[in-house]
């Protein structure tokens, strides 16, 4: 892992060319894989979801005959199994939050700045690999919660869904890809302005979720004209968390755009801020 | 080569650095001295491109620091060796900076080699000593085996042994040619290390000279006396010309006549010596008095007042 790879930078350099951003992203990289915090993240992350999944299958293939209509009416084969996200998502925001702070707190962004002064760049790689690894946790959990949970439904005799179906695939891919802008790059863009983990923690799950657990006493308007417009009730949207017809309601391409605003909005003020700001 | 013009930081009403103009040449050591609390490593900051200027300029080599697209071949900087993620390597912490400075990656064993970490190159950096950071510190500057070296107080925590390391190393690197500029609130540091010294006051520069120079400026020399009549000595020392001051009733302190006319004239006048020894000020004395005095134009003359010493 260490020593015995033998790199091509070595080659480049002895010719004295300018690191580009290849070599800001390998740096990057280094950083986020050389701490043990980040592979407890990516193992946590992967096993407390699907984990979770798993046993909220079982709770739901153990008491799914004394289900009311309602109950009944609200089980997805293929949505249920996303329960376990929520520990995924903690642990997204997490890994978004503490590639940043980590750094602040340990005073060491001062060296990487020294190393490398064009901070536009080293924002860019470090959001490059955030990005990489976040895809890589949710790209494992996602369709492994909701393949650890078939065999569960099925054997309780519950509705199961197959992986090759758009119905399946379509909402799971959406899963995948609108978790890591919100719970990854949100929190991460967050760091970069807060510069402390419990602050920047702190706000990410208030921004995120706050809407989502206010969402049954907020009157109807609230919902329509602001929850709407928020990240994480737009991509559930996406997902078919929210069903039509429900107030928080979004078409797909009015939902990318939200999403797609408030991640690359607050991305773009970090940067700014960032390049600004003393270090 | 590190030129400053009328390099001010001003947080809110107060200037931590204010109008610093000077040039750090190559080829020899220049030490940078204060008082904690100086604006030292503000400038040292102000260098790097960390923090921005208020007011003027800073530049390596001709650039501002931000411009650079390599730094790390140019200028290999110790701000602050605590400043390591603790889980982390030490290998991997120089891994990470070597990459992104675009450097092969045996520069890494070649400076961990260098300071003498080699067999902890594995270890995490969390269990360091005091010592082993600045040694690591110290690595990190040299990984791009820059022209310019910075160093923020490189002493602070080594031992006698590690110290003497430092000093020797600092002076190699100026023979070799380097431009080496080295913060230290320790004048003692400086004396062995320095060829030149810059000397910063509440943020202000008070002296620019070189190290003999600033010795020879400094350094107030008087004799101690201590003699059980020393009221019969003082008028005809006195009469000599010299400046008599009393300590403690037997002592006297006196400026302007050396130790061995003072010994003859209370041979002449029979009165007997207990202690006769010429004291030179020390340099610390000498910095503490410089420092001082520009806290006092300060106050005195305003924020206009400039250069006291230079």
């Amino acid at each position: 892992m260490t020593a015995t790879t033998v790199s091509t930078i070595g080659m480049t350099s002895n010719r004295a060319t300018e690191p580009g951003f290849g070599a800001t992203l390998q740096s990057e990289w280094t950083k986020l894989r050389s701490i043990r915090a980040t592979w407890i993240i990516v193992s946590l992350g992967i096993g407390l979801s699907i984990g979770f999944s798993a046993l909220i299958a079982l709770t739901s293939g153990l008491t799914h005959e004394s289900w009311n209509d309602t109950v009944r009416a609200q089980f997805d084969p293929v949505l249920t199994t996303n329960s376990g996200s929520l520990f995924g998502c903690i642990l997204l925001i997490v890994l978004g939050v503490t590639a940043v702070t980590s750094e602040y707190s340990s005073r060491m962004m001062r060296t990487t700045f020294i190393v490398n002064p064009r901070r536009h760049q080293v924002f860019a790689a470090k959001l490059a690999v955030v990005t990489m690894l976040g895809l890589a946790i949710t790209t494992i959990t996602i369709p492994g919660m909701f393949l650890v949970s078939q065999p569960i439904f099925r054997y309780y005799g519950l509705e199961t869904a197959s992986i090759a179906d758009s119905g399946t695939y379509g909402p799971l891919i959406s899963i995948i890809l609108t978790q890591v802008p919100n719970y990854a790059l949100i929190p991460f863009a967050i760091a970069w302005l807060l510069r402390g983990a419990a602050s920047a923690i702190t706000v990410s799950i208030g921004f995120l979720w706050l809407p989502w657990m206010l969402d049954p006493i907020l009157p109807d308007w609230v919902k329509e004209n602001v929850l709407r417009y928020l990240p994480d009730v737009a991509a559930n949207t996406l997902s078919g968390i929210t069903k039509t017809g429900s107030a928080q309601y979004l078409s797909q391409t009015p939902a990318i755009m939200v999403v797609a605003i408030w991640v690359v909005g607050l991305l773009a003020t970090a940067d700014f801020v960032l390049n600004r700001r003393d270090v | 080569m590190i030129t400053a013009t009328g390099l001010t930081k001003r947080y809110g009403t107060t200037a931590a650095v204010d109008g610093l103009t000077f040039e750090v040449k190559p080829g020899i050591v220049t030490g940078f001295l204060g008082p904690n609390g100086t604006g030292k490593t503000t400038s040292m900051r102000l260098i790097l491109g960390l923090d921005k200027a208020t007011e003027g300029t800073v530049t390596v080599n001709g650039h501002a620091y931000r411009d650079k697209r390599a730094p790390m071949r140019e200028i290999g900087a110790l701000i602050d060796p605590s400043a390591v993620h603790g889980g982390r390597s030490a290998y991997h912490h120089l891994l990470w900076q070597a990459q992104a400075g675009g450097l092969p990656r045996n520069r890494v064993d070649d400076v961990l080699d260098m300071v003498g970490l080699t067999e902890v190159a594995e270890k995490k950096v969390g269990g360091f000593s005091l010592g082993m950071h600045q040694r690591l510190g110290i690595a990190s500057a040299l990984l791009g085996d820059p022209p310019v070296l910075l160093f923020d107080e490189p002493v602070n925590g080594l031992d006698p042994e590690g110290i003497q390391w430092v000093r020797t190393l600092m002076r190699r690197f100026a023979a070799e040619g380097r431009t080496v500029f080295i913060s230290s609130h320790m004048m003692s540091e400086m004396e062995q290390t320095a060829d030149h010294v810059l000397v910063i006051g509440r943020g202000r520069l008070v002296a620019d000279v070189s190290m003999s120079e600033f010795m020879r400026r400094s350094a107030h020399s008087h004799v101690r006396i201590v003699s059980p009549r020393s009221h019969d000595l003082v008028p005809h020392l006195e009469a000599k010309g010299a400046l008599v001051t009393n300590g403690t009733p037997n002592e006297l302190t006196v400026t302007g006549l050396d130790a061995p006319t003072i010994g003859a004239i209370a041979f002449e006048q029979g009165i007997p010596l207990n202690e006769l020894s010429t004291q030179r000020a020390s340099l610390e004395a000498a910095f503490m008095e410089l420092t001082h005095d520009s806290v006092e134009f300060r106050a005195d003359r305003g924020p206009t007042s400039d250069i006291a010493f230079a």
